[in-house]
């Protein structure tokens, strides 16, 4: 890996982590979701600074070249977070189908009850009349 | 027994007051409920005018969201027997009683409403009884127990189902599943015959395009739910 690369990489990186931070501030990422993002940030981050570990780990999986083996890995962290998407995206419809029903069934509650008050009002109205 | 009849209807405004009707007429003992899954014609206005019982879901859940609703209503409202039936009018409510005996009786858990046992009236496509004999031939397979009508959205069951099914359900292609999920909790399951009749109107939730990817994704979940639910057969 060549310095120039190296070097862009970190001011990538360091972009990278600062945008996470502000979202985090700003509160539209819970923390909850974010800690796949800081995790691969961080492996990315050990990588560029030391690339002599990546080219050896590279070469123990049998990639050939250090840059595919980085394509290998950010692709990697791509699927995992992927799929932790989707099993949120899951998880969510499953609250979201119990909270519709049972909407709908309170407000059938509601429904009858105020039917119920709508004729003790008739009632008691009538018997005012009388 | 307090028996409810749970009606799923999605688009129904031709066919849901004739099959309410038709239900109050045949089995005037038990109590139903209606419930619209978010339809966008006047199935609902027209549930308002006729003061039926029924509950809207704010948002469409699909066939198996629809009908966990009705098992959950069930389960809160203390009912110890609740029947499934379509709101097409395909599901004759004459045969009611025939399906809630051996409920009656405690003779079994589920009851299905088979139109292949006395194979009278509609018996659907031959296309779409191959796909069912796949289906029940898998469940077969993966439970032991032989169905002759895995898709009948006609069914009872009794309490112990109600709590089951109102905590899970499967979502949206549910009636095979349902089966094989009722089956791996070790629950008693039997046909009855039935006759079906054509849908009057409105549009079936499996249409033809899709049932490719309607077997595909039901034998996945048969399979699927055979798996995960292996340590909890009794």
């Amino acid at each position: 890996m060549s310095n120039t690369l190296q070097i862009f990489m970190i001011i990538a990186e360091v972009i990278y982590f600062i945008l996470i931070f502000c979202f985090l501030k700003r509160k539209t990422l819970s923390l909850k979701y974010t800690l796949l993002w800081l995790i691969a940030g961080l492996v990315m981050l050990f990588f560029t600074i030391f690339p002599l570990t990546m080219i050896r780990a590279v070469k123990f999986i049998g990639v050939e070249s250090a840059m595919n083996g980085l394509f290998a890995l950010c692709i990697f962290f791509i699927i995992i977070i992927l799929m932790s998407l989707t099993s949120i995206a899951s998880k969510q419809s499953e609250r979201i189908r119990t909270l519709t029903q049972q909407i709908a069934i309170l407000e059938k509650r509601v429904r009858e009850i105020e039917e119920l008050n709508e004729k003790a009002d008739e009632n008691s109205n009538m018997q005012e009349g009388a | 027994m307090k028996v409810l009849v749970i009606i799923p209807a999605y688009n129904e405004e031709e066919s849901i007051k004739m099959t309410i009707d038709k239900l109050s007429k045949d089995a005037p003992y038990v109590d139903y409920l209606v419930v619209n899954d978010c339809s966008r014609d006047h199935t609902k206005e027209i549930l308002e005018q006729m003061h039926a019982s029924f509950i809207s879901l704010p948002v469409n859940l699909g066939i198996g969201g629809a009908v966990q609703s009705g098992y959950r209503y069930a389960l809160a409202n203390h009912y110890d027997i609740a029947v499934q039936i379509d709101g097409d009018g395909q599901h004759d409510t004459a045969y009611l009683a025939t399906v809630l005996e051996p409920l009656q009786k405690q003779e079994a858990d589920v009851v299905i409403g088979s139109r292949f046992i006395a194979k009278e009236g509609f018996q659907s496509s031959g296309m779409r009884r191959a796909g069912i004999k796949i289906l029940d031939s898998l469940i077969f397979l993966c439970t032991g127990i032989e169905i002759k009508d895995s898709t009948s959205g006609f069914r009872a069951i009794n309490r112990t189902m109600i709590e089951l099914y109102a905590k899970e359900y499967p979502i949206d292609y549910p009636e095979p599943e349902a089966i094989v999920r009722a089956a791996v909790e070790g629950a008693r399951i039997l046909e009855v015959p039935v006759v079906m009749k054509e849908r009057n109107a409105g549009q079936s939730s499996i249409r033809p395009l899709h049932s490719a990817y309607y077997m595909l994704k039901v034998s996945i979940a048969i399979i699927l739910c055979r798996i995960s639910n292996h340590k909890r057969r009794k």
